[in-house]
C-alpha cells in the first residue's frame, strides 16, 4: 500500500507521488496533450480581471484564515463566476493561474480541488482519463499536505467545504470504477495501455487508507465516546483533532466511510463506522445538511438490506420530515437543491417498500406524502409485483461498485453490472421468502380469530403449509431493532408491525393495531380560526 | 483456542489492517477454529470475505461455505444476508456455497421439515465439521415457535426439530420452561399478555396546549 508508506515518510508534501511512472507534462491521452499544446503555444487565453481578482482575494483570505470570507468566496464568489465564465468550459489551468498566486502552491491544491470538481460536474462527456489521474494526484497532495504535517497545518475551511472535499473524494472513486467497467469497446487503445499500466490509480486501498488515516489523525471515534458521555471533546482529540480541520475531516471520514462500505456490500462495517455516532441526539457535528442527508440515505438503505425494517423506517421517516422542514433552505442553492430532491426521492421510495415489508404507523406528515406519491406503486408491491421492487429498488440503491479493475482482455460488459445484480438478488430473495406475507396480513386483519383450516383453505394450502406460512411471517416481522447506546448495529428482537398474531392449537388469535381519529391538529386549526374571528369582530 | 484467539484477531481487523491479505491465512485458520470449536465471529468472518472480495485470486469455496453456514447457527439474526452480500454472483452457483444456499433458503421460509430432509440427504462432510450445527438450528426453530404458537403438538414440534427422539424433544420443552400437557400438546406461554390489539389514542397533555390557549384571550 503505498499510501501507507507515504504517511510515514517525513517529507512527502514535495512530491512523494512517484510522478515518475507518470510524467505531468505529457499525460499520454492524445485529446488530452493536444489541449495542452494548442494552450501553450497560442497563449490566447487571457485570464479576465475578474477572475484575477477573484482569485487574488480568494487566496488572501484563505491565508488570512478568515473562515466567514473564505466560505462566502466559496459558496458564492465561485459559483457565480462559475455562471458567468465557465458554464461549460473549465476553469483556467492551475499553470495559468500560479502566476497569478505566486505560486501559492498550497492555494494551487485547493484551487484544482474546486477545477476538476468542476470539470466533472458540468464539463460535457465529463472528465477524461488523466483528468481523472490529475485530479487523483490532487487529492493525494491535499491530503498529504494535512496528514504528514508535523503539527496541525495552519489552513481553516468551512464545514461545507470539508464535507465536500471528502463527499467528492468518494463520488470521485465511485466514478472511476464505474468508468473502468464500462465497454471496452468504447474505449481507445490508448486509454486502455494507461488504465493496464496504473492500476494503483484510485485504488480502493488508497481511498480506504485516506479515510481511515484521518479518522485517526483527529481521534474522532474517542472525541464522540467523550461526547456522548456529557464530556469534553477536547480533552481526549490530541494536538491535531483539536482543530477544527482535522476534527471534521475526521468526522466526515466516518460517513465516507459509511458509504464506501455501503458502496462495497458491506453493511456490518457501514454501520460499524458511525458506531460512535449517536443519531438520537442532536449533533454538534451535524451542521452540514448535505451530510445529514448522506449518512441517513445510507443507514436506511444498509438496514432494509439487513432486515431491519422498523430501524429503517425510523431512520427514512426521521430525514424525511427534517427535509421537509428545511426544504426553503435549500430553494435557493440550486446544486445543493437538484441533489438532495433526488435523494429525498429516493429515501420515499426506500421507506415505501419497507412499508409494504413491514406496516407500521410513521409521522403523519411523512405518510400523507407517500400516499400522495407513491401509493400506485405500494399497491403494486403489496400485491407481490417483483418487478415493481426491482424497479424500485434500482431507482433508490447506491450506484454499487466492484473494488477490482476489470479484466482489460475481455470484453465482458455484463461484469460491470453484476455488483448491481448481486445486490438486487440478496433483496428480491429476501422479499420473494416473505412474499406470501402481505396476503395471509389482509386476511388476518379481518378477524380477531380464525381457524388454521380456515385460513389454510382461503390461501388454498394444507394446514401444515400454512402453519410454515405463518411462522415464516413471525420469523420475518420479528426484526433486531435499535433501543439503545450509540452503535447501530446493536438491538433487540422485536415486532412492531401492525397485526400481529399467535396460534393456540387449532385457532389463531390475531392482534390489530386499531387507531383512533386525531383531533388535536383538527382541535388547534378551529381555535386559531375562532380566535381570528374574536379578533376581527373586536376591531370592528 | 478460538475464544484466546478472539483478541488477537480483533487486533488484526483494526483500522487498515483489515484489508491486508497477509493475515488471510490467520483469519482461514480461525473460521476452521470456530468451526471446530463452535464459537462464532462475524466481523472476522466478514473481514475474510471483505479480502475474497478485494482479491478474488485468493478465493476459497470451502472456507466460504463454513463462513455462511456459521451465519445460519446466528439465526435469527440476519448474518447470513451480511455475508452472501460480499460473494460475487458466480460464485454462490458453485458447490457447496450453492448447497448451502438452499438450506438458507429453507430456514428463512420456516420450511423446516423439509430443511432436515435435505440435510440428511446429502449430508455434506462440510456440515459434519460444524460442531454443534444441528443443536444451533434447533434453537432458531424453538425461537420461531416461541413467538408463534402458545400450544403446539408435541409430535408437532419433534418435527420441527428434526424428527429428534420423544426424549430429546423434552430436554428441549425443558431448556425454554415450556411444560408437556396431558393432551399431547406442549404449553409454550400465554401469548395474550403481549400480542394484544394496540388501541392507538392521541393523548394531549395540558402543557402542550397551554401555550395556545394563553394566546387566544
Amino acid at each position: 500500500m503505498s499510501w501507507a508508506s507515504a504517511t510515514e515518510a517525513e517529507d512527502v508534501y514535495t512530491g512523494y507521488y512517484g510522478y515518475g511512472e507518470y510524467d505531468m507534462s505529457h499525460t499520454g491521452d492524445p485529446r488530452q496533450d493536444m489541449e495542452y499544446e494548442r494552450h501553450y503555444a497560442t497563449q490566447s487565453y487571457i485570464v479576465p480581471e475578474v477572475i484575477k481578482n477573484f482569485l487574488i482575494y480568494f487566496q488572501k483570505v484563505i491565508n488570512q484564515r478568515d473562515l466567514l470570507e473564505i466560505q462566502n468566496s466559496y459558496e458564492n464568489g465561485f459559483n457565480k463566476l462559475t455562471d458567468r465564465f465557465f458554464k461549460d468550459t473549465a476553469w483556467p489551468e492551475a499553470e495559468v493561474v500560479a502566476p497569478i498566486v505566486g505560486n501559492d502552491k498550497r492555494f494551487l491544491i485547493l484551487y484544482k480541488e474546486l477545477y476538476y470538481r468542476h470539470v466533472y460536474a458540468r464539463l460535457s462527456g465529463g472528465p477524461s482519463i488523466s483528468q481523472r489521474f490529475d485530479s487523483y494526484f490532487n487529492y493525494c497532495d491535499l491530503f498529504n499536505y494535512i496528514l504528514n504535517a508535523d503539527g496541525p497545518v495552519p489552513l481553516e475551511l468551512p464545514d461545507q467545504w470539508l464535507w465536500d472535499i471528502v463527499d467528492e473524494f468518494i463520488y470521485q472513486f465511485q466514478s472511476f470504477s464505474i468508468f473502468r467497467h464500462k465497454s471496452l469497446s468504447k474505449k481507445t487503445e490508448d486509454e486502455i495501455e494507461l488504465l493496464k499500466v496504473n492500476p494503483k490509480m484510485w485504488n480502493v486501498h488508497s481511498v480506504l487508507n485516506v479515510l481511515h488515516s484521518l479518522v485517526d489523525k483527529s481521534n474522532i471515534n474517542k472525541q464522540l465516546e467523550v461526547y456522548t458521555s456529557g464530556g469534553d471533546p477536547d480533552s481526549v482529540a490530541g494536538e491535531f483533532g483539536q482543530h477544527s480541520l482535522y476534527k471534521m475531516l475526521g468526522y466526515f471520514s466516518l460517513v465516507g466511510l459509511l458509504r464506501l462500505h455501503s458502496l462495497l456490500g458491506d453493511y456490518y462495517q457501514a454501520l460499524k463506522a458511525l458506531e460512535n455516532i449517536d443519531f438520537n441526539k442532536k449533533s454538534l457535528y451535524s451542521r452540514v445538511p448535505a451530510c445529514q442527508i448522506t449518512t441517513f440515505y445510507f443507514v436506511g438503505f444498509a438496514y432494509m438490506m439487513m432486515r431491519r425494517y422498523q430501524d429503517a423506517i425510523r431512520t427514512l421517516s426521521n430525514i424525511l420530515l427534517y427535509i421537509q422542514r428545511t426544504k426553503t433552505v435549500f430553494q435557493n442553492k440550486t446544486q445543493l437543491y437538484d441533489q438532495i430532491s433526488k435523494t429525498n426521492d429516493q429515501m420515499y421510495t426506500l421507506l415505501s417498500m419497507c412499508l409494504v415489508l413491514y406496516p407500521m404507523r410513521i409521522d403523519e406528515s411523512v405518510h400523507s406524502h407517500l400516499r400522495e406519491k407513491y401509493q400506485d406503486k405500494m399497491n403494486k408491491m403489496q400485491r407481490g409485483e417483483m418487478a415493481e421492487f426491482e424497479a424500485c429498488f434500482a431507482f433508490a440503491c447506491p450506484k454499487f461498485l466492484s473494488p477490482v479493475p476489470p479484466n482489460y482482455e475481455l470484453e465482458n460488459t455484463a461484469k460491470s453490472k453484476e455488483p448491481f445484480t448481486l445486490q438486487l438478488n440478496v433483496f428480491t430473495d429476501e422479499v420473494s421468502q416473505q412474499i406470501q406475507v402481505p396476503t395471509i396480513r389482509s386476511y388476518l386483519k379481518l378477524y380477531t380469530t380464525l381457524p388454521i383450516a380456515k385460513l389454510a383453505a382461503f390461501m388454498d394450502m394444507s394446514d401444515d403449509e400454512l402453519c410454515t406460512q405463518l411462522m415464516c411471517f413471525k420469523h420475518k416481522m420479528k426484526n433486531l431493532v435499535w433501543t439503545k447506546g450509540t452503535s447501530g448495529l446493536d438491538g433487540e428482537f422485536q415486532s412492531a408491525s401492525e397485526v400481529d398474531f399467535y396460534i393456540d392449537k387449532d385457532m389463531i388469535h390475531i392482534a390489530d393495531t386499531k387507531v383512533a381519529r386525531r383531533y388535536g391538529d383538527f382541535f388547534i386549526r378551529q381555535f386559531h380560526k375562532f380566535d381570528e374571528i374574536m379578533r376581527s369582530l373586536k376591531a370592528t | 483456542m478460538a475464544e484466546a484467539m478472539r483478541a488477537t484477531v480483533a487486533s488484526l481487523l483494526k483500522g487498515i489492517e483489515r484489508y491486508n491479505p497477509e493475515n488471510l491465512n490467520n483469519l482461514e485458520r480461525y473460521v476452521d477454529m470456530q468451526a471446530n470449536e463452535n464459537t462464532y465471529d462475524l466481523e472476522a468472518n466478514l473481514a475474510v470475505l471483505k479480502l475474497y472480495q478485494f482479491n478474488p485470486n485468493l478465493y476459497q469455496a470451502q472456507v466460504t461455505a463454513v463462513i455462511l453456514l456459521k451465519a445460519l447457527t446466528n439465526l435469527p439474526h440476519s448474518d447470513f444476508i451480511l455475508c452472501k452480500c460480499m460473494i460475487e454472483p458466480s460464485r454462490l452457483m458453485e458447490e457447496p456455497v450453492a448447497k448451502v444456499l438452499v438450506l438458507a433458503h429453507l430456514l428463512e421460509t420456516a420450511n423446516f421439515n423439509e430443511f432436515w430432509i435435505t440435510l440428511m440427504k446429502d449430508l455434506d462432510p462440510l456440515v459434519e465439521g460444524i460442531v454443534g450445527f444441528e443443536d444451533s438450528i434447533r434453537k432458531f426453530v424453538c425461537h420461531v415457535v416461541a413467538s408463534t404458537y402458545s400450544t403446539i403438538r408435541k409430535d408437532k414440534l419433534r418435527q420441527l426439530l428434526g424428527n429428534v427422539t420423544e426424549a430429546q424433544a423434552s430436554q428441549w420443552v425443558s431448556k425454554y420452561g415450556w411444560t408437556e400437557q396431558l393432551d399431547g400438546y406442549v404449553f409454550i406461554a400465554n401469548q395474550d399478555e403481549h400480542i394484544r390489539t394496540k388501541n392507538i389514542t392521541e393523548k394531549i397533555s395540558f402543557d402542550s396546549v397551554a401555550a395556545i390557549m394563553a394566546s387566544g384571550r
